[in-house]
């Protein structure tokens, strides 16, 4: 998924939202937010933990608080998934207009 | 794939042979428990097993699993076992490897399953339902037990458990393990298990995250598994469970950037508290009533050197290791209530911080805590630690936290070398300081080498630190009380048979070479003299062959030292507060040896049991062996600068 281009005209996986332009970093989302994840600039070998809790390009994600060390803690599919904040910096997010999944 | 096909029939031929050694019978059934970590797996597991249980070792893979009975009630009976929760199959982590081995059938002494039953949190169904696809092209009757149903419906949410069986292609069943609700599908589903065993299929297995049937790119596999999961999801009308109030907010509490960490200060210490204060009535009761039981027993027999090897080897080498059963019980009982909780997932994300500093991770975080109370259950818990390099490097400095073996040493030398002084006006004495001393001297050495293996023989990039929050649940006494009994269990058996061996090899060695038929004077006894062979090594720490006797019959445990330095010099009855004994170690060690002692106790790794356990989690004599010549130098040169200073 790293060889994605990212390209404001083009959609992420399943995600149509007009306002969908915008990429930023999942470390750089105010708290909740809903983002969809667009891509993952890990090398393969580490994606793997992501993948099996459900971290996919064309997830729902929602930074709903941050650990007392500035942490982000998100919400995919109804789990909490606590991640260190060089690898929220990993993940290519845009902004979803129409509110929480 | 031949080879594969044959190894498949071998596993499955051996088990009638190996159980009929046990108890004769035809072979029973064996059905896999799996599931993602907190989808209350363990706990149906206990719910369908009770105390029937077992934990048992397997050669080559390092773990033990958990091997329970179940009794249908037509007087059926099959197998079930209890694989650790994965969230995949990528065989990341040891817990992985032998869930997928297992699953495969290529778990030594241990067949391939007959039927599968996968546990999933139905709170949290779509990431769970990952597990579905792989498991199924197993080709085994699957039951899909949708745990957790009750808490479901109270948060609002809702699925069509009918519609969801029949598009995946798998039976359901809804249950809550921690009432018991819903057990009857799950008892009928073994029922007909039990009935149809011998139509199992023998083929060659296979589970991986990537599907067989279709290959793809680690990423599309998942991205394909996905969306037909949530197509299915949808379609059988799931409503997921609105956010937990409680849990939400118990963690602006807990994850709070003033209070979180307050809070997780408050429970070390209530933990430290609970295994040193508390726990010490309860050892010196066991303590008591070995002592005791030996005397008595002593009593009743010839005195002979059967008495000999019974009270002296079996007895004190039985009783040195149950007098931790106490502490040990307490430990878990607290990490228990903490895991069971969901508090230990916020702990390990507090901790991540500060690990990730030393190279650590904070999965690392409640091995690195048990090894306060012991190192053996502690490497055992190092295997939840996603990414090999961070599991080694978090079982190798272990043993470098200041486990309750090393207290009696430490009370002894203290005791009769530091006067107790004030520091800190009432609240810190010279004593206390020294003892606080001693655990910060672990704890520093222990992120010294942790770094610097990050550095050297474990270098690599950092792995990612994922971990999932789980709501907060009440613990059940339950589930936590067939825990103690199961880690009691594992404690015994890993640390028993060791130090019992070595104190019998030990005791042997100060029985020969006879004199007149009597045992000889410990000096000119077998060990004695490998003390004397010792001593020009260890007379630079200011050692003499005394303490070179202690030394050595304290490979098998640090606190032996205690009681064999009290046979050498002749003291009845000598434990830590023994005044005859200070008095005695006073004469022949200077204050410079005395700290040379304590330093070198606080970083050799003196324990048989902690090698062997070591042996077995990373399969090879290799990195025990590092381990052990690592701390015995930092050892021996720490007490050489610590003599040479003082």
């Amino acid at each position: 998924m790293t060889d994605l281009v990212p390209s404001p005209t083009r959609p992420a996986v399943d995600s149509t939202e007009p306002d969908a332009s915008v990429e930023l970093r999942l470390a750089d989302v105010p708290l909740r937010q809903v983002v969809v994840l667009v891509r993952i600039d890990l090398p393969d070998d580490q994606l793997e933990p992501l993948l099996e809790r459900g971290v996919l390009p064309g997830c729902r994600l929602c930074p709903i608080r941050r650990s007392p060390f500035g942490d982000p803690i998100v919400r995919v599919d109804g789990s909490l998934l606590a991640l260190r904040r060089e690898m929220a910096g990993c993940l290519c997010v845009r902004r979803v207009t129409d509110g929480p999944h | 794939m031949p080879d594969l096909l044959g190894a498949d029939c071998h596993a499955v031929a051996e088990r009638p042979a190996r159980r009929s050694t046990v108890e004769a019978g035809p072979r029973r059934p064996l059905v896999a428990l799996i599931g993602p970590p907190n989808s209350g797996k363990s706990t149906l597991f206990n719910r369908l097993t009770g105390l029937r249980q077992k934990v048992a070792n397997y050669p080559g893979v390092t773990v033990e699993k958990h091997i329970g009975r179940a009794r249908l009630p037509d007087e059926g009976v099959l197998e079930l076992v209890d694989l650790p929760g994965v969230n995949g199959f990528s065989a990341r982590t040891l817990d992985e490897r032998i869930t997928r081995d297992v699953l495969e059938g290529r778990a030594e002494g241990i067949g391939a399953p007959d039927a599968v039953v996968l546990v999933v949190d139905v709170t949290r169904l779509e990431p769970q339902l990952m597990l579905v696809e792989p498991v199924l092209e197993l080709g085994l009757p699957t039951l899909l037990v949708l745990n957790m149903w009750d808490e479901l419906e109270a948060r609002n949410g809702g699925l069509d458990d009918h519609v969801l069986g029949r598009r995946l292609g798998v039976r359901t069943a809804r249950t809550n393990a921690r009432s018991g609700r819903g057990l009857e599908e799950v008892w009928a589903f073994l029922r007909e298990v039990a009935d149809g065993v011998a139509g199992t299929d023998g083929g060659p297995r296979a589970v991986s995250n990537v599907s067989r049937h279709a290959p793809l790119p680690i990423i599309e596999a998942f991205a394909t598994r996905r969306r037909r999961i949530a197509g299915i999801v949808d379609e059988a009308g799931y409503r997921p469970a609105g956010p937990s109030r409680l849990s939400e907010r118990l963690d602006s509490i807990f994850l709070h950037r003033v209070w979180g960490p307050i809070v997780f200060t408050a429970l070390v210490v209530l933990v430290f508290q609970a295994i040193f204060t508390w726990a010490t009535p309860l050892m010196d009761g066991v303590e008591a009533l070995i002592s005791s039981s030996g005397q008595a027993l002593a009593t009743r027999l010839p005195d002979t050197w059967f008495r000999a090897l019974l009270i002296d080897g079996v007895w004190a080498g039985v009783g040195s290791v149950l007098v931790f059963l106490p502490q040990i019980l307490i430990l878990f009982l607290f990490l228990g209530i903490l895991e069971d909780s969901g508090y230990m997932a916020r702990a390990a994300v507090i901790a991540d911080r500060m690990m990730y500093r030393v190279g650590l991770q904070g999965r690392a975080f409640l091995p690195l805590l048990s090894a306060y109370a012991c190192a053996v259950p502690a490497i055992l818990s190092a295997r939840t630690v996603e990414n090999e390099r961070d599991r080694l490097a978090t079982i190798f400095v272990a043993p470098f936290m200041t486990c309750s073996a090393r207290l009696p040493v430490y009370a002894l030398l203290i005791a009769a070398f530091i006067p107790e002084r004030r520091v800190l006006g009432p609240f810190l004495g010279t004593r206390a300081a020294t003892l606080l001393g001693l655990y910060a001297l672990g704890a520093l050495a222990a992120v010294f080498t942790a770094f610097a293996l990050k550095r050297t023989l474990l270098r690599g990039a950092s792995a990612p630190f994922l971990m999932e929050l789980p709501p907060y649940r009440l613990p059940s006494p339950r589930s936590l009380a067939l825990r103690l009994v199961d880690r009691s269990r594992i404690f015994l058996r890993r640390a028993g048979r060791i130090i019992l061996l070595v104190t019998v090899v030990l005791w042997g060695l100060t029985q020969i070479p006879r004199i007149g038929g009597q045992a000889p004077p410990i000096e000119r006894s077998a060990l004695g003299r490998a003390g004397h062979v010792m001593e020009p090594a260890i007379a630079p720490l200011g050692f003499d062959w005394r303490i070179g006797v202690g030394l050595v019959s304290s490979l098998a445990a640090r606190e032996v030292i205690v009681g064999t330095l009290g046979t050498i010099y002749g003291v009845e009855n000598s434990d830590e507060t023994s005044m005859a004994l200070q008095a005695r170690l006073q004469r022949d060690l200077d204050l410079g040896a005395a700290v040379a002692l304590l330093v070198f106790f606080a970083f050799a790794l003196q324990c048989m049991s902690t090698v062997a356990v070591m042996r077995r989690e990373t399969a090879g004599w290799k990195w025990p062996l590092l381990q052990w010549g690592y701390m015995l130098t930092l050892a021996y040169v720490g007490a050489l600068a610590a003599n040479w200073l003082l």
